[in-house]
């Protein structure tokens, strides 16, 4: 097996200004925000980005500016509000979005996965969404029955980011038995074509191996993984640790306007070398434990 | 009569809209009002149902599928997510999509930024879509509940804002422009059944497909309702009161389902 443990910086430097990414995660679980600020950092611009329900990741990336276009079933940030960087760099026209109803963006990734150009799916006739988007969503005759059927066409990213729970250094990335399911990260991961992943903790192999079938993200799959603690906050990881609700407030406070968030990117991006620095900044491992979840391992 | 508040008379009332064996689905947003319209009222509500009349009735929420509605969580944290317990827990949400598409939901609960005449609703954009006033968060599944649940339940504060003649985006196509346009357009039988908003119930006529009074909750004048829509809905000569909640049904509301008022709230 090859080992594909490395950096942050070194595993996300391929992913440079004009590409597409996908990003996993879906409401305040797992978005790659170590991984995204990291990005910030480099100044990478005119992303295509994807995504399933995208809450901070894809706000952050958008008060810095870095999004040209983005794709998916929804932006927000929960109970937290409208994604209020998103919805400014939208609203002026910097960002172009595509949106894709649930069954769309499965319809989207399951043809990737299969290496389809398209799937097919019945759920937008009459819908506004498949008449803005004529380039990716057409209707055609099935060649069985007659009946219509729309045509998906495949999520096709250049890179996949996935902040997962724990892996081994050969890039295996298992989830916990208990968990929130409520997202799309695997099948993100069995259409990439590079696949970057982020995880908690780097466990040993022997680890792994002993339970193999909680192996989702099979490093096979996978160009790089990164060790980054905390790497979803101010999001949660379920089974881990919450979202941390002071920063998200904050955050939120801050967005108000495009100056208040430009301080915070400064303060919890730019200014900072790396993932460490951004831990210290946020109080250190001893403050960030208080969202540890009851019986986390 | 009972004394009793609107939110649990529209609980109730939601309640009965559930029969033996359906399956619902509750989404998991927000907070506030927001969550009682999408989240409180309607759990509220299958619990009661199962309580009341219908114990087979299940639930999809999240992505559980029968969370066990005797323990409610009291506070939402992303934790309570994932530890509240379940039948089933599905290794990703393109199940519950699939099972949307294979038309397995009876009854899904819905709200939106707006909703029109003939039921369309919208949560992406005010304004023009590629220049949007104020960008919404996008479709979610919205659009498959209302293409494929057979009896979507719109929960919605009645707010002229709100209830449009047009809607400004067609998230989800509800009956189109009416009459068969919705299947014309290829969509099945269906579409958006009752509207329960905090004054009235709505239905959409059987010909037209136009929204209708179908009832005022006590206390309420048509003139209130019709103050609060942008629209004038279809009024029916004689328009009866939405039928209040039973001493039983306050009674399942108030010691089973949500004795510290958790669920309905605000």
């Amino acid at each position: 097996m090859k080992e594909k443990l490395t950096t942050l910086e070194s595993a996300l430097s391929p992913i440079v200004s004009g590409s597409s990414v996908a990003i996993g995660g879906s409401l305040l679980r797992r978005q790659p925000n170590a991984a995204v600020r990291q990005l910030i950092r480099a100044r990478v611009r005119d992303l295509t980005v994807m995504s399933w329900a995208g809450t901070t990741a894809i706000d952050l990336l958008a008060a810095a500016d870095a999004i040209r276009r983005w794709e998916g079933i929804y932006v927000g940030l929960f109970n937290y509000g409208l994604a209020p960087n998103f919805r400014r760099a939208v609203e002026s026209g910097r960002i172009e979005v595509r949106d894709f109803s649930e069954t769309a963006m499965v319809a989207r990734l399951r043809a990737a996965a299969q290496g389809m150009p398209f799937l097919p799916i019945r759920t937008l006739f009459g819908s506004d969404i498949a008449k803005v988007n004529p380039e990716q969503i057409r209707t055609f005759d099935c060649p069985f029955t007659g009946q219509k059927l729309q045509a998906i066409a495949a999520a096709e990213p250049d890179f996949t980011l996935i902040h997962g729970y724990a892996g081994d250094k050969y890039g295996n990335v298992q989830w916990p038995v208990v968990r929130d399911t409520d997202d799309m990260d695997q099948p993100f991961a069995s259409g990439a074509k590079r696949l970057i992943v982020t995880v908690e903790k780097i466990v040993p192999h022997e680890e792994i191996k002993k339970q193999p079938s909680l192996t989702y993200i099979p490093g096979n799959w996978v160009e790089a993984i990164v060790e980054v603690p905390y790497g979803a906050h101010p999001a949660a990881c379920d089974t881990l640790y919450d979202e941390d609700d002071a920063h998200l407030r904050d955050y939120v406070a801050r967005s108000k306007t495009a100056e208040g968030v430009k301080a915070y990117l400064d303060e919890f991006a730019n200014a900072l070398p790396d993932h460490a620095a951004y831990l210290e900044k946020c109080g250190g491992l001893a403050a960030l434990a208080a969202l540890d979840v009851k019986g986390r391992a | 009569m009972a004394d009793f508040t609107n939110n649990e008379l529209i609980t109730a009332y939601l309640s009965r809209q559930i029969r033996e064996d359906d399956l619902c689905f509750v989404g998991v947003g927000t907070n506030g009002r927001a969550f009682t319209l999408a989240v409180g009222m309607p759990l509220a509500a299958v619990r009661l149902a199962q309580l009341h009349h219908a114990p087979g009735a299940a639930v999809y929420w999240g992505n559980l599928l029968e969370p066990d509605l005797s323990v409610i969580p009291e506070h939402f944290t992303q934790d309570t997510f994932t530890q509240w317990q379940a039948a089933a827990c599905p290794p990703d949400t393109g199940v519950k999509c699939d099972m949307l598409a294979r038309g397995r939901f009876d009854v899904s609960f819905n709200s939106a930024a707006q909703l029109d005449r003939y039921g369309n609703m919208n949560i992406t954009a005010i304004g023009d879509y590629r220049n949007p006033k104020v960008r919404l968060v996008g479709s979610l599944a919205q659009p498959e509940h209302f293409a494929f649940v057979r009896r979507p339940l719109l929960l919605m504060d009645l707010d002229a804002r709100s209830f449009v003649e047009k809607v400004d985006f067609i998230t989800s196509a509800g009956h189109l422009s009416g009459g068969n346009s919705r299947r014309e357009a290829g969509l099945s039988e269906g579409g958006p059944a009752l509207v329960v908003t905090d004054k009235a119930v709505f239905d959409f006529a059987e010909d037209t497909r136009e929204m209708r009074l179908k009832s005022l909750h006590p206390g309420v004048t048509k003139d209130a309702v019709l103050a609060a829509m942008s629209f004038v809905p279809l009024v029916p000569e004689t328009i009866p009161e939405t039928e209040p909640p039973t001493v039983k049904e306050l009674a399942h509301i108030r010691s089973d389902i949500d004795p510290n008022r958790i669920l309905l709230k605000v």
